[in-house]
């Protein structure tokens, strides 16, 4: 199953050029980019670490998770909470946030990772209501739907623009060690439960210990995206565990292409920037974005780079195609 | 805790299944035959609720106002799904269940705003009709006798479902569908047009619980993902695609919520993902499911 194969080791190398390039991009362009696109810059970075960790799940190990934005909200409340309340350390309050998404992770993914397929969607949406619920109706504990505001991040990360690189080094850190893990052993069994789990528990691996690992650490990521957005944008909301936010990584991963690295990190920048633009002129965005996930669907299947990746074997192999007759005629 | 209050709530509790039933067993029918999990069934649901508010409000007309805007919309919505299932889910059977679940989200989205933009946010309501707005004594205690007309009605269903599934040719070819399509097609039954038929029937069936439950709550936009998470919990315990299991389903979560409500009103959904998650571990294809092969 060659076309199913998420990239491999060498490729990231092989393309170290235009990973170079990206990264000149990503630090030149706040310099000339108005400070409305910066925040969507930095958004579309923030969202690109939630859209791995579902990626995780989705693209590496084939369960669908519908409750992302749990582990997300969770986390971001706790930092917002931390900050706002008792006046803790930002960068603890950082800390605390991602340990508090993958220790729910680990209590979610418990129940969750003996289930397959639509049964795995519907009990992590079921969780993830179920979380967004308890925060949006304890008014006396979370703000109810108020939401937590004036969370303000320290010193000379006030400003945007440092604010921005800070997010973009944390990026680039988490996506170099993301990159690791799924090209790990870790990783290829993970690859090997989706695509032959009976085969996988045949070999000796505990499926569900495995899963509940994955499970953890892309809680964890998750968690890392709600802690770097909540003194990013100032403020939490209870919107941000709903069950949209949980369907927003989802639809990244499937437009930009489940099956590559940067497939859920392009789908996620191409959502975010649409996102804005679209609310430039109207307000029924999601009308909008229903629209595009059905052109997606129909359309793209695989996904914006899983179709562009297509095009191009295609293209090799017909020139292969194309040498070896030629060289046949010329044998002849 | 005194008896009357214990049966107050399992009687609330049976009406709240009541409900849930209407709306499940429409969301099991088309996963048993279709297998496809509709996200947006609970979109219908609300959106058959905003319709019948709609033409309820310009009929004017006292009585059967009320009966006749609940069966117009449960038709239109059932136009509805005969427009989705033609134009988008026909062309997704062969695609990957994520896929046909992302279809179903993006016309949730899509639905979502139509509400919005025709009605705007506000939350609406509708008086309880004729014969059903006043109390009925039921062991001398007063109960809403609109609540017995939503129990009656799902019964009603209950006991039309099970003739069409086990007491028709199409119950036969549905039952058949269910358990082996190809053999089905081999037979010379045109499978795309069952699929077709199921699946307007499922939005039919969530066109009138969401028109029924107008009169039982705020119509208010939310009311589709929070119905749909519920049913999610009732066709998972009772077994997607069993009819039986829906009815089951339906009487715990509408239990599980009368007596969660009145214990601790903010865990009334937590109580409910608890059952679920405990029966998702036992028998995770539920009680009267069967398990995937």
């Amino acid at each position: 199953m060659e076309t199913n194969q998420i990239e491999g080791k060498g490729s990231l190398v092989q393309k170290g050029w235009w990973l170079a390039l990206l990264i000149i991009v990503a630090v030149v362009t706040p310099f000339i980019i108005s400070e409305f696109y910066l925040t969507i810059l930095g958004e579309a970075l923030i969202m690109s670490l939630l859209a791995l960790s579902f990626n995780l799940l989705f693209g590496y190990m084939g369960q669908l998770s519908f409750g992302q934005a749990a582990f997300y909200g969770l986390s971001g409340y706790t930092v917002a909470m931390l900050m706002t309340k008792v006046h803790f350390n930002f960068w603890l309050s950082l800390l605390a946030g991602i340990v508090m998404a993958s220790i729910l992770g680990l209590v979610i993914g418990y129940f969750c990772v003996r289930l397959r397929g639509i049964y795995f969607s519907i009990l992590t949406l079921a969780f993830g209501q179920l979380l967004f619920f308890v925060i949006y109706k304890w008014h006396d504990f979370t703000g109810g739907d108020d939401g937590i505001q004036g969370v303000f991040p320290p010193g000379v990360l006030k400003s945007p623009i440092n604010y921005y690189f800070f997010i973009l080094v944390v990026f680039i850190f988490a996506s170099f060690i993301f990159w690791r893990i799924v090209n790990s052993p870790f990783g290829y069994t993970l690859k090997s439960m989706r695509d032959n789990p009976e085969r996988t528990e045949f070999l000796g691996i505990n499926i569900a210990r495995y899963q509940l690992i994955a499970f953890v650490i892309a809680a964890a990521y998750a968690g890392l995206a709600g802690a770097l957005w909540a003194p990013f944008y100032r403020s939490m909301a209870p919107s941000s565990l709903m069950w949209i936010k949980s369907g927003e990584p989802v639809m990244a991963a499937i437009l930009g292409g489940p099956s590559l690295f940067f497939g859920p990190i392009l789908g996620m920048f191409i959502m975010t920037f649409f996102h804005a633009w679209v609310l430039g002129f109207t307000i029924f965005w999601a009308v909008v974005m229903g629209a595009l996930i059905l052109i997606i669907i129909f359309f793209l299947p695989g996904g914006i780079l899983g179709f562009a990746e297509e095009k191009f074997k295609e293209r090799r192999e017909r020139n292969k195609q194309e040498i070896a007759n030629f060289r046949s005629q010329i044998a002849d | 805790m005194s008896f009357d209050v214990l049966f107050n709530q399992f009687m609330s509790g049976i009406a709240r299944g009541a409900l849930l039933f209407l709306v499940a067993s429409g969301l099991s029918l088309t996963f048993g035959v279709l297998r496809v999990l509709n996200f947006a069934h609970g979109s219908i649901y609300m959106l058959g609720a905003f319709i019948t508010y709609s033409i309820w409000k310009h009929l004017l007309i006292p009585v059967v106002g009320f009966y006749i805007a609940t069966i117009l919309a449960s038709l239109i919505m059932a136009g509805i799904g005969l427009i989705i299932e033609f134009f988008l889910l026909r062309r997704l059977y062969s695609r990957g269940w994520p896929e046909q679940l992302l279809a179903t989200y993006a016309i949730i989205l899509i639905i979502t705003d139509i509400v919005k933009w025709g009605w705007g946010g506000e939350f609406l309501s509708i008086p309880r009709p004729k014969p059903f707005t006043g109390a009925v004594f039921l062991f001398g205690f007063p109960f809403p006798s609109y609540n017995f007309f939503i129990i009656l009605l799902g019964l009603a269903l209950v006991v039309f479902l099970w003739w069409l599934v086990y007491r028709t040719r199409l119950g036969d070819i549905i039952r058949a569908a269910a358990s082996d399509r190809e053999m089905v097609s081999a037979l010379g039954i045109p499978i795309p047009w069952l699929f077709t038929w199921i699946f307007v029937l499922g939005s039919l069936i969530a066109g009138l619980s969401g028109a029924v439950s107008a009169p039982f709550g705020a119509i208010r936009l939310g009311m589709d993902i929070e119905i749909i998470v519920e049913c999610f919990a009732v066709v998972v315990i009772g077994g997607m695609g069993s009819l039986p299991g829906t009815l089951l389903g339906s009487f715990i979560v509408g239990q599980v919520y009368s007596f969660g409500i009145m214990y601790k009103p903010e865990l009334a959904l937590a109580f409910i993902f608890i059952v679920m998650a405990i029966v998702l571990i036992i028998r995770p294809w539920g009680i009267f499911g069967r398990p995937e092969r």
